[in-house]
């Protein structure tokens, strides 16, 4: 048995909380999305993240489901080899537009139904959760991050780096399959 | 304090009165100001309600929570999560909003209390009839003032009413954030923006009234270069410490030295804003650095005499300053700590207590006899610990084996630094880690007192870094406080018009992940561009604590004129005042608008046509969110860095929503569209390069001339290509005429933005107050 704790350990929310899942549901749960957008931090170019190679693991998920990459724009350049579609964003005023339910996307074609974070400080990451949750409980919301985020709907447990890693690499081939 | 009565009118059987203002109370001689009086001097909690709701509906409050609950009565805690209210009625909307507003508050009453206490002194001790004289170039000595009272202060003794109007108008604030009064989030931010203005006028009273009276420099480009860095104190003679903001303990300090023949032969060095101050006192004060530096610098034992006054002093001060054997004077009210009160004793009683350990750490509230006691003090505790200063490096770095790498520390850091792993790895031998986690840590501590092993990380970290801290030496020009009317002349149509491309103001404190060679390397690109630099507070420190590969800080490199091109330190968080103040004399002397209680035509007019913004990359507490509230009531839009996303709230515009950008061409009161510019009035990212990008996006104004836009145009649209390697898919936002477009990109963005179905507009005479059309006729 263990209890999912928020990474931060002052970051203690309630009692609407995170449902863990496992890298394999995640990439279940990412498959059924309709329009999933994937929000990506500013600090995805940050050690850890470069060495479980993120990057790689998500251009083999827009390959697999055409998802729109709304990115930092601080670490756009970092993205120009991806080929499909892009925007280089402030998140705070995507999270903006993500709680108007009447905003259309970035295509004009409708909101999100499925978002996906990766890639922020962790308690930046947090509080743009937060406003979902509050504001846009609707709004179905997955972070990929090594750590518990309490804030999101479904959220990875706590892991060591490798289990991430890997756990990563399951996430793809659970999608793939 | 003035009340204004008016009468629209009143009919009675002996009276007739149609359109009578009266004003009645006290009033400050000014009857060599020719200015006619505007529509809300002293203004009240309404009188610019509807400016504040014109912004909001705008630049809408953007709220992310810290918490689900509301804590705040004992129906609760209440969860507030998805829509759910609490059981006084109250939604999330309104608890954060309420939350906005008690952070002004927090920070407004700070900066008001500092102002009151320095005033107090200041006329007990130079006179109520102490001219304000901000120097021969300074004619517009207190532009805020100006603004927002209605009243031209000239000596110390006008201020006191400014003070009494700030503490009524907080008072009034803080009231209506009781449980069952103010309910509606609008009208909590607009309150919260009346705070963060009363904020700015706090802070600019403050500082004239400091600079009049204890002769800081007054607007001088050419201020000394100070030292600055924990190197830079000699720790073989004894050192006073002075933390915090208000100058006047640390002042009395040095007086007495200048007294005694003694200045030269004890340290006085300060941390955060004081330090600033000390330093525009004398140029013999040393800057130990910004917050970031108080806990480890007291850890290091080197201080003999600690004095603390008001605001930035961490609540451990006291206790890990006893605990290194230095002595504690406190001195303001605001921070008393638990600390006996011996203002009334005998001064050579307190020193020999002090000396022998009898009171640790005591109360003085007389900045004159701190000043004495601290260095009498000082001179008999130093000998005694002279083998306290410093750490006992392998002592130190040997309780790293007690780590079990659970990497708790580093959950509860909060920049997310992996300082657990480099505990951990120099346990094995490796100390390279510890090296550079000290780089970017912030010296909290909350690392430490997470440790169930009870490894002192930060100590660690810090012993490790012996030889870095010992080389942190480096030189800031000292804070020159009031930009010159002269200068406002010289940059004031290129700022309007546009051509010089913005004016970028760094301030705020040291809350920010990486380290602070992101601020300068910000402030040395906008420099480099031709911005004119304005730094202030901590964030004047952190950017000089950064050389370039000539060795130079960026004050060395840089000129400390208000002009294009350039790096101005004002000075601690009041000199803020005077970048608000800048933008005001800008209005007042390019423009000829009148300031005198006339905040709403002044506001409007910097909003629209004034290209200045403001990064608080580090911004951590109260006083710098209300600064930030208080800029952009004065139409000033702020960038926050990652942790500012902890303030809960920003105000964000909606860049292709329509009709938020309408404005009144005031040329024939026509409604057209001018634009997003600035784009948000309040926002937070996540990195240097987005802030730098944002910065230049967020100088724009509908008003730019062709030639200011192509301008600003062109280093938004250079800066997105080098840090964002790419063309910005808003740029036809900021585009209304081909003409706006410099000729290197003009075929090419044409291109594109005519595919995006770009048309030119015409560029207005812009104004969100109908009733500024045709120049108010
Ligand atoms: S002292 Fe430094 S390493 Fe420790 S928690 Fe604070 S910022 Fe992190
Ligand atoms: S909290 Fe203490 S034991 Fe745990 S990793 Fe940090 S220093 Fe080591």
């Amino acid at each position: 048995m263990s209890k999912a704790v928020p990474w931060d350990e002052a970051e203690v929310r309630g009692p609407k909380l995170a449902y863990t899942i496992t890298p394999e549901n995640c990439g279940r749960m990412i498959r059924r999305a309709k329009r999933l957008l994937i929000v990506v931090g500013g600090n995805i170019l940050d050690e850890e993240y470069t060495k479980a190679g993120t990057l790689h693991i998500l251009e083999r998920i827009v390959k697999k489901t055409n998802a729109t990459l709304a990115i930092s724009a601080g670490v756009f350049k970092a993205f120009h080899r991806f080929e499909d579609a892009k925007y280089a964003v402030n998140v705070e005023s995507l999270v903006d537009r993500l709680k108007d339910g009447n905003w259309m996307g970035f295509d004009g074609k409708g909101g999100y139904d499925f978002i996906l974070f990766v890639g922020s400080l962790y308690p930046f990451q947090s509080m743009m959760l937060a406003t979902l949750k509050h504001f846009a409980p609707n709004i179905r919301t997955l972070t990929i991050e090594r750590y518990y985020h309490p804030n999101a709907e479904f959220s990875l447990e706590n892991l060591s780096f490798e289990r991430w890693r890997d756990g990563l690499e399951a996430l793809v081939k659970a999608l793939e399959a | 304090m003035v009340t204004k009565i008016n009468i629209k009118e009143l009919t009675s059987s002996h009276l007739k009165i149609k359109g009578l203002e009266l004003t009645v109370g006290r009033f400050v001689e000014s009857e060599d100001w020719a200015e006619p009086m505007g529509p809300t001097p002293y203004p009240t909690i309404m009188d610019l309600r509807e400016w504040d709701l014109k912004l909001l509906k705008r630049y809408q409050p953007f709220y992310s929570p810290l918490s689900d609950f509301c804590e705040f009565c004992t129906f609760g805690k209440c969860d507030l999560t998805a829509g759910k209210r609490g059981a006084c009625g109250i939604d999330m909307a309104g608890h954060i909003g309420k939350w906005s507003l008690l952070q002004s508050v927090m920070g407004a009453s700070a900066h008001t209390t500092h102002a009151h206490h320095l005033l107090n002194f200041l006329i007990k001790q130079y006179g109520g009839d102490q001219p304000i004289d901000l120097g021969s170039e300074v004619e517009i000595e207190a532009p805020i003032t100006r603004l927002i009272t209605g009243i031209k202060p000239k000596k110390l003794s006008d201020l006191i009413d400014v003070v009494n109007y700030l503490e009524g108008q907080i008072t009034h604030l803080l009231s209506a954030t009781a449980t069952g009064q103010e309910q509606n989030y609008l009208d909590y931010e607009s309150k919260a923006l009346h705070a963060g203005m009363l904020d700015i006028l706090a802070l600019e009273v403050a500082d004239i009234a400091q600079i009049s009276a204890l002769g800081f420099p007054k607007g001088d480009a050419e201020t000394p270069l100070i030292e600055v860095g924990m190197g830079v104190v000699e720790r073989e003679k004894p050192v006073i410490l002075c933390i915090g903001h208000n100058v006047a303990p640390g002042s009395e300090v040095i007086n007495y030295l200048d007294e005694t023949g003694l200045y030269g032969q004890i340290e006085v060095a300060g941390v955060c804003c004081t330090a600033s101050d000390l330093a525009r006192f004398s140029k013999g004060a040393k800057i130990v650095g910004p917050i970031s530096r108080q806990l480890r610098f007291i850890r290091m034992g080197i201080a003999d005499v600690v004095i603390v006054d008001q605001e930035c002093v961490r609540a451990d001060v006291i206790e890990e300053a006893v605990k290194v054997g230095s002595r504690v004077i406190a001195t303001s009210d605001q921070l008393v700590g638990g600390l006996p009160n011996l203002t009334n004793m005998d001064e050579d009683t307190i020193v020999q207590k002090l000396a022998s350990g009898d009171a640790k750490a005591v109360v003085i509230q007389d900045p004159v006899k701190v000043g004495r006691v601290a260095v009498k003090a000082a001179q008999l505790i130093a000998p005694l610990r002279a083998n306290q200063k410093g750490y006992d490096k392998d002592k130190v770095l040997a309780k790293a084996s007690l780590c079990s790498l659970c990497l708790s520390c580093t959950k509860n850091c909060p920049i997310g630094i992996n300082v657990g792993l480099a505990v951990n790895t120099a346990k094995r031998g490796d100390p390279s880690l510890l090296l550079e986690v000290f780089d970017e840590c912030l010296g909290c501590g909350r690392c430490d007192s997470s440790c169930p092993n009870d490894v002192p990380v930060l100590t660690v970290v810090d012993a490790a870094s012996e030889d870095k801290i010992k080389r942190e030496r480096f030189k800031i020009r000292a804070g020159r406080g009031p930009i010159k009317d002269t200068e406002i002349r010289n940059v004031g149509r290129p700022i309007v018009m546009g051509e010089i491309p913005g004016v970028v103001v760094f301030a705020g404190c040291a809350n920010y992940p990486g380290g602070n060679n992101h601020l300068a390397m910000m402030a040395d690109e906008f420099a480099k561009r031709r911005y004119i630099v304005v730094t202030s507070g901590c964030a004047a420190l952190d950017i000089a604590r950064y050389k370039d590969e000539n060795g130079q800080t960026l004050y060395e490199k840089y000129p400390g004129d208000f002009d294009a091109g350039c790096i101005v330190n004002l000075g601690p968080c009041v000199s803020n005042a005077h970048a608000v103040g800048a933008v005001v004399k800008i209005a007042s002397i390019f423009a000829k608008r009148n300031l005198r209680g006339n905040f709403e035509e002044i506001a409007d007019y910097i909003l629209n046509r004034i290209g200045a913004v403001a990064i608080a990359w580090g911004s951590q507490h109260q006083k710098a969110m209300s600064i930030a509230t208080g800029a952009n009531r004065f139409g000033i839009p702020v960038i926050l860095g990652p942790q500012g996303v902890k303030h809960r709230r920003a105000y964000l515009g909606r860049s292709e929503d329509y009709g938020r950008w309408l404005v009144y061409n005031a040329k024939d009161g026509q409604l057209v569209y001018g634009g997003p510019s600035p784009e948000h009035l309040l926002c937070v990212v996540e990195t240097p390069e987005e802030a730098m990008v944002m910065a230049s996006k967020m100088v724009m104004r509908p008003n730019d001339t062709p030639k200011g836009r192509m301008i600003k145009i062109s280093n938004y649209v250079s800066l997105h290509r080098q840090l964002y390697g790419c063309l910005p898919e808003d740029l036809h936002l900021f585009v209304r005429d081909e003409n706006d477009l410099p000729v290197t990109i003009k075929e090419e963005v044409l291109q594109i933005i005519k595919q995006r179905g770009w048309k030119p507009i015409e560029i207005p005479d812009p104004t969100l107050l109908s009733r500024m059309v045709m120049g108010g006729r």
